[in-house]
């Protein structure tokens, strides 16, 4: 490459890769931002019933249908609940939901991604076929199906989107194997006679963790997404228990009388998603301005 | 003696990055004449690449900042609009560069990049436009020139795309050309046809080049005038000769001093000097090549800047406070 | 290239019959009886026998397995368990609904991303480019039955302009026609307008960085020629992956979308389908849907190899 552009990288080399990556981080207001509402947010789902000003179930069909107003600032579902202490409770299901699916999906899908990018041939086409079959499927149609099987219910909803996610972090983690594996400390490793689990743990998985971390909070994010949506449908949470999505559900039928009760749902979606996203895009450009997949976007209603 | 096709005076180019100001080049000055060969030589990061993307106005000011004067044909360049330097670049002034595979656009074919220029500034089109291409490919030795028009750039070895540069970089007849390390990425036997191409072309056209290159190898069978460059500064202008036969700056000696004898194999990039250029965004006070100099004396020379002094009458330059072979 | 197609061709068939097995697997692990659910309240041990003899459930699952994907490679997806239709009738009176909407929603969404993320990749870092950026983070997070219950509450009940809901055929008038499709379309469509306005800047800005544009501008060509004739043409694959992507998604992920608008396509003859434990016409609705998908894959891999010299030697 031309001086001019090697000449930009050399002034540019970073002190060490950690505390560059954060100084980038930190500088994104942007990603500040979200992590400042992501904190708020997680503090709400802990702390839930300390916060809100009612209960969930706190029925008070004199005050139903209400919009905002000074003793219940997001006004009042048909039930006469309070909508912004159900949106708040609501946060927790989101996050609990959100967390442990993506969590099942990295378990599952990393180990799948790093041996099918370390030991390649066929047990990589076999592994990545099965993840092409889980690609094949629309997700939020992978999830519904899913459920019908399992029933609904927010501990299957949680296995579910798991599995609509685990594909991604297959593929994405056996891309970067694919593209580690090459370098030559990987061979020397081997040549000094490790064993082919110590090369992986010690030496590849932490060179593959940024596209890793990067993904995750972009899951994340779809993730909230596709519990609300599927709560949304009456297959995740079921009530009692509220969830953003069978807010805007239940919202919906009483859209004349109250819109109300459905824009609030809504708009903690957006900003809980956003959130995660600003996060995601702050450390992909912090971690590595370069990887732009595009198996990320898994479309939006799942 | 004719007018200088190229006048540089005191170019400078800083740029803004996150660590702070770095000084890439610091105030580097030559003319260029006519059919003349000038090398300029140096390190990567010695701002020689920088230099001449100045000279084209190819630098983005921010974050890049140029100050100086360039004059071409005796107007100045670097208060033009971009509108004039358009006009410039590609006709009066072309640029070729490192590595042909991605300096050449992957989805078109050779013929249209070529075509491109000429159809820009000469107005030359279509059928009289693909003519014209494929007597530059033949121009430049290229074997069934008619076929070789539609390909694309991978179809094509790396001499042969190379070539295909040369001759995009000459489709409008331009007075000076810059090779920006024009022969870095191809083996030696390529190398030199590269080098035979211009220098043969050259004298066919009367156009003036300038050569970027770190390797002192290829400046030996092209250059008339060479210029040595470390920290973005000259440290020693000569003609070809005297500079080989009477280096007088201590890191003139140091290049020279890592080429190969005769019978060894091919030339390598300079690493017998220990130690590494300075960063752009620290440059130590005086000489910026006083921390790596064996000549150093530790006091004058790393506080003092020295100027480019010529020794007698010759226009052998130097910039060094205790030039090789000059009584102090 | 040939060599190249067939490979993918087989790809897409081993994974379609990956996705055949999954699915079937899936619905027969679908607790509760279909048969005995149709039945209903008219249940009786003989016709019960005999339906399901009928239908071929006493049969060993790996016949079965068999028996519906022959059946399928010739056309028939069985018959529902609801109200007797076959399937592929059902599947194929959904389909117009389910394509008018992805191809009105795709159309919103590249009139919308093709200009706003060239422009804000020639324009990096100016305010354009920023407010391109903003707007698109916003509709990546959007949850799309959200964005389309509040075009209902602006559109429908608030200006009385357009319709809440449904669907009519382009033969029933376009007017009509129109005016139903607006707001579904424009739900989905700039959600996946967002999405793909952001790989579009990401390509430009790719290609922008490349040495060969710093060889056209040397050439002395104008910012826009070289992002006309240089820029793009070098961007459009990452840019066709990714509507690759969004059109296969549209085909049949938009399910919540439709329940909203009662729209009739295929995401929703599924749902209904899981909620009526019509298996038959899940399997068929679920199998034509991941059809689509890999479909359009190929025909995208097609198209890189149309696009990209590089490929095509190979």
């Amino acid at each position: 490459m031309s001086d001019a552009v090697q000449l930009d990288r050399l002034a540019e080399k970073p002190v060490s890769r950690t505390r560059e990556t954060l100084q980038t981080l930190v500088a994104n207001r942007l990603a500040v931002a979200g992590l400042v509402v992501l904190t708020l947010l997680v503090v709400i789902g802990i702390f839930g019933e300390a916060i809100a000003p009612y209960g969930i179930n706190d029925i008070d069909i004199a005050n139903r249908l209400q919009g905002p107003s000074g003793s219940h600032w997001f006004g009042t579902d048909d039930l006469g609940r309070d909508t912004l202490s159900r949106v708040l409770i609501a946060a927790r299901v989101s996050l609990q939901v959100g967390f442990i699916a993506v969590g099942f999906a990295i378990a599952v899908g990393v180990p799948i991604g790093l041996v099918a990018g370390y030991y390649r041939g066929a047990v990589d086409s076999v592994l990545m076929r099965m993840m092409d079959v889980l690609f094949s499927f629309p997700a939020i149609l992978l999830a519904i199906a899913i459920l019908a099987v399992l029933g609904p219910g927010i501990g299957n909803a949680m296995i579910a989107i798991g599995i609509v996610y685990t594909p991604i972090f297959a593929r994405i983690t056996r891309g970067s194997v694919l593209v580690v594996s090459e370098e030559v400390y990987i061979r020397a490793a081997r040549s000094l006679g490790a064993t082919d689990g110590r090369i992986i743990f010690r030496h590849i998985l932490p060179n593959v963790l940024a596209p890793i971390i990067v993904q995750t909070t972009l899951s994340l994010a779809f993730a909230i997404l596709s519990e609300a949506a599927l709560s949304f449908l009456g297959l995740g949470v079921q009530p009692p228990n509220p969830a953003w999505g069978r807010m805007l559900a239940d919202g919906q039928d009483f859209f004349q009388q109250n819109p109300w009760m459905g824009i609030f749902p809504g708009l903690a979606i957006l900003v809980t998603v956003m959130a995660f996203n600003f996060v995601g895009d702050g450390l992909r450009d912090a971690l590595d301005p370069k990887q732009k997949s595009v198996i990320e976007s898994r479309g939006q209603s799942a | 003696m004719s007018d200088p096709v190229l006048q540089v005076d005191n170019l400078q180019v800083r740029f803004g990055t996150k660590r702070g100001v770095a000084e890439v080049v610091n105030g580097i000055s030559y003319e260029l004449r006519e059919g003349e060969t000038l090398a300029i030589v140096g390190e990567s990061g010695s701002g020689k690449s920088v230099g001449v993307l100045a000279l084209m106005g190819l630098l983005q000011q921010p974050p890049a900042a140029v100050t100086g004067s360039v004059r071409y044909r005796g107007r100045e360049l670097l208060d033009s609009s971009p509108k004039a330097w358009r006009e410039i670049r590609g006709k009066g002034m072309a640029m070729i560069f490192q590595d042909p595979m991605t300096s050449l656009n992957p989805v078109r074919t050779v013929g249209y990049q070529l075509t491109e220029p000429m159809a820009l500034h000469l107005g030359i089109k279509g059928d009289e436009a693909k003519q014209r291409a494929v007597e530059l490919l033949d121009m430049v030795g290229i074997p069934s020139p008619d076929t070789r028009v539609s390909d694309y750039p991978h179809q094509l070895s790396g001499g042969m795309r190379q070539r295909v540069m040369i001759v995009m970089g000459l489709a409008c007849d331009p007075d000076v050309l810059i090779a920006d390390e024009a022969t870095t990425a191809l083996d030696v036997t390529t190398q030199a046809q590269i080098t035979d191409l211009v220098a043969g072309l050259q004298e066919r056209i009367g156009m003036a080049v300038v050569w970027i290159t770190h390797d002192l190898g290829v400046v030996a069978s092209i250059a008339d005038r060479v210029h040595v460059m470390y920290g973005g500064r000259f440290m020693e202008q000569a003609s070809v000769d005297d500079l080989y036969a009477t280096p007088s700056h201590p890191y003139t000696e140091g290049l020279l001093g890592s080429l190969p004898m005769p019978g060894s194999d091919r030339p390598d990039k300079l690493v017998t000097i220990p130690g590494l250029p300075p960063d752009p965004v620290a440059m130590p006070s005086g000489c910026p090549f006083a921390p790596r100099c064996s000549y150093s004396d530790g006091a004058r020379c790393t506080q003092e800047v020295p100027e480019l002094r010529v020794a007698g009458d010759s226009d052998h330059a130097t910039a060094c406070h205790y030039p090789l072979g000059v009584a102090p | 290239m040939s060599g190249f197609l067939l490979r993918r061709i087989l790809q897409m068939v081993l994974a379609l019959l990956g996705v055949s097995i999954v699915v079937f697997a899936l619905m027969h692990l679908v607790p509760g009886d279909p048969v005995r659910v149709a039945l209903g309240t008219r249940f009786d041990q003989e016709l019960y026998d005999a339906l399901r003899e009928r239908v071929g459930l006493d049969k060993p699952l790996i016949e079965q397995y068999f028996s519906w994907l022959g059946g399928a490679l010739t056309g028939d997806l069985g018959v529902s368990f609801r109200n007797g239709q076959p399937v592929t009738t059902l599947i194929m009176e959904r389909l117009p609904a389910t394509i008018t909407l992805a191809f009105a929603a795709l159309a919103i969404a590249l009139i919308v991303a093709l200009p706003a993320g060239i422009i804000s990749a020639v324009r990096s870092g100016s305010p354009l480019d920023y407010g391109v950026s903003a707007a698109s983070q916003v509709g990546i997070s959007m949850p799309d039955f959200w964005a389309g219950v509040m075009y209902i509450l602006l559109f429908a009940l608030t200006l009385s302009w357009l319709p809440s809901s449904g669907f009519t055929p382009f033969g029933d008038g376009v007017v009509e026609w129109a005016r139903h499709l607006i707001l579904p379309a424009l739900t989905i469509g700039l959600i996946s307008g967002s999405i793909i306005t952001r790989f579009v800047r990401s390509a430009v800005l790719e290609a922008l960085n490349q040495d060969y544009v710093l060889t056209a501008r040397a050439k002395g060509l104008s910012e826009w020629q070289i992002v006309r004739r240089h820029v793009l043409p070098n961007s459009w694959i990452p840019i066709v992956t990714v509507v690759g992507l969004q059109l296969g998604f549209l085909l049949g992920g938009v399910v919540v979308v439709e329940v909203i608008f009662a729209w009739p396509g295929l995401g929703r003859l599924a749902l209904v389908a899981v909620k009526d434990r019509d298996f038959t016409v899940l399997q068929g609705a679920v199998l034509y849907i991941a059809f689509m998908f890999l479909a359009i894959n190929l025909v995208v891999d097609i198209i890189y190899a149309r696009l990209d010299p590089r490929v095509r030697v190979s």
